[in-house]
């Protein structure tokens, strides 16, 4: 295509040749900003995901401190322990889709014909109320399914969600450290097998969650505080279970999953 | 273009440790790149700049979020490129991007003649033009990659579009282009 990169060829010279608006000198604006001006935040709830960046901050500084749990890595979460987490905060507002992170909404036989993973229901909370699918590259390549559950009996709505369960399932080549989890002092872990799968139950305090991007970045967006919440591996499909659950109600629902 | 130092994971390391004074050796290095990206999209050096003045303090109160020894680059121009897309968004519409021929053309490196280096403006000035034309998908992907110089990478980053997509959206790009230059000179 001779023609194609002698015109890319010319792009390049033109670009060359540009002249650009002046480029201000922003060092020191910037450096005033970050020394004066505190975030600018709606509600307690983004001031809480800030308390949470300056703790992610504080932890990146020393990196001997990440990874405080090993041998998570097939299901794709690192945790990491923290002194200090924010206090419980109200429901943020606006849709959930977008509020969570949990990408574009759709329907649950869209969703199955969207991923290549058999699609794990699970049979003892029935059809879930609304299904949300997010693609690569944001999400692994398998791309990733949440369904949801507004309420079910004896499963109220989660101060933290707004719904009663959450089940992100996800699947494909993904970084070790897909999602990410902060443990504070008032949150327990404990290592469960559920149906052969194995996993972790964390439950207790309220612990920050969020989703890391294929580079390995935190995605702030994702951040929030997540309540009770089971992981298990199930054949490859790594299942995230998130609710207003006690632990033997998170174990029975993913005993269903099928 | 600006921004390729050597020791940029050494600076973003310090700054990462709340070094600000390593952080505004970043702002210096990148500042002109991320500037200029921002203008591309924003169409207006005003928002343009303060685009980047916010993406540069957003980026430090998210250094957490980077990942040491990856390339700074990307990571930084999806936070500037995303402040821009917020302040068209706010805005409801984009401006046209306005830019001048800095007459600078040399062609083969060789002094032109008068002549020649008329035709040479005349000839940028048209395919400028052309490029003006463009949709806006077409024009921001070759402004990225011709005008900033920016990898497929940091494309994909400023884009907000996956980096297959990035690939795909330019030979489209290039192809209209092209239709409009052969076009134009028919004409």
């Amino acid at each position: 295509m001779p023609e194609l990169i002698e015109l890319e060829q010319q792009l390049s010279r033109l670009g060359a040749e540009l002249e650009w608006p002046t480029t201000p000198n922003l060092a020191s604006a910037v450096r005033r900003q970050i020394a004066t001006r505190q975030p600018r935040f709606d509600n307690r709830w983004a001031l809480a995901a800030a308390a949470v960046i300056l703790a992610l901050a504080a932890l990146g500084a020393y990196p001997p401190s990440r990874d405080a749990i090993a041998g998570w890595v097939n299901l794709h979460t690192f945790f990491r322990t923290v002194p200090h987490l924010p206090t419980p905060t109200p429901l943020p507002s606006g849709p959930l889709g977008p509020r969570l992170g949990l990408g574009g909404q759709t329907t649950l036989a869209a969703a199955r014909a969207a991923v290549k993973w058999p699609l794990l229901v699970p049979a003892s909370l029935g059809q879930p109320d609304e299904v949300y699918v997010q693609p690569p590259p944001d999400r692994p390549s398998g791309g990733e399914v949440t369904l949801v559950y507004t309420t079910r009996p004896g499963i109220p709505a989660a101060g933290e969600t707004g719904v009663g369960v959450l089940i992100t399932e996800a699947r494909g080549a993904i970084n070790s450290e897909y999602f990410g989890k902060m443990i504070g002092p008032g949150t327990t872990i404990e290592p469960v097998t559920v149906a052969g799968s194995s996993g972790y139950w964390v439950a207790g305090a309220p612990h920050v969650f969020v989703f890391v991007d294929s580079s390995g970045n935190v995605r702030l967006e994702t951040l929030r505080l997540a309540t009770n919440t089971l992981l298990i591996n199930v054949g490859g499909t790594v299942v995230r279970i998130e609710g207003n659950l006690t632990k033997a109600q998170a174990l029975a629902i993913a005993a269903s999953l099928a | 273009m600006e921004g390729r130092p050597t020791d940029d994971p050494e600076l973003l390391a310090r700054a990462q440790r709340g070094d600000t004074a390593a952080y505004e050796e970043i702002v210096q290095t990148y500042q002109q790149l991320a500037f200029r990206t921002a203008y591309v999209i924003t169409g207006s050096a005003a928002d343009a700049e303060d685009a980047t003045q916010e993406a540069f303090v957003k980026a430090y109160r998210a250094l957490a979020s980077f990942r040491p020894g990856a390339e700074p680059r990307p990571w930084l121009l999806r936070i500037v490129a995303n402040e821009a897309r917020n302040r068209v968004r706010s805005r409801g519409r984009r401006q046209q991007v306005e830019l001048r021929l800095a007459g600078s053309y040399r062609p083969g490196g060789a002094a032109p003649s008068p002549e020649a280096a008329a035709v040479a403006a005349e000839d940028s000035n048209r395919l400028f033009d052309l490029v003006s034309e463009l949709g806006e998908d077409d024009r921001l992907v070759i402004a990225s990659r011709y005008f900033l110089e920016l990898s497929s990478e940091e494309t994909a980053a400023a884009l907000g579009i996956p980096e297959g997509t990035v690939k795909s959206r330019l030979s489209r790009a290039l192809g209209r282009l092209r239709a409009r230059v052969e076009e134009a000179s028919l004409a």
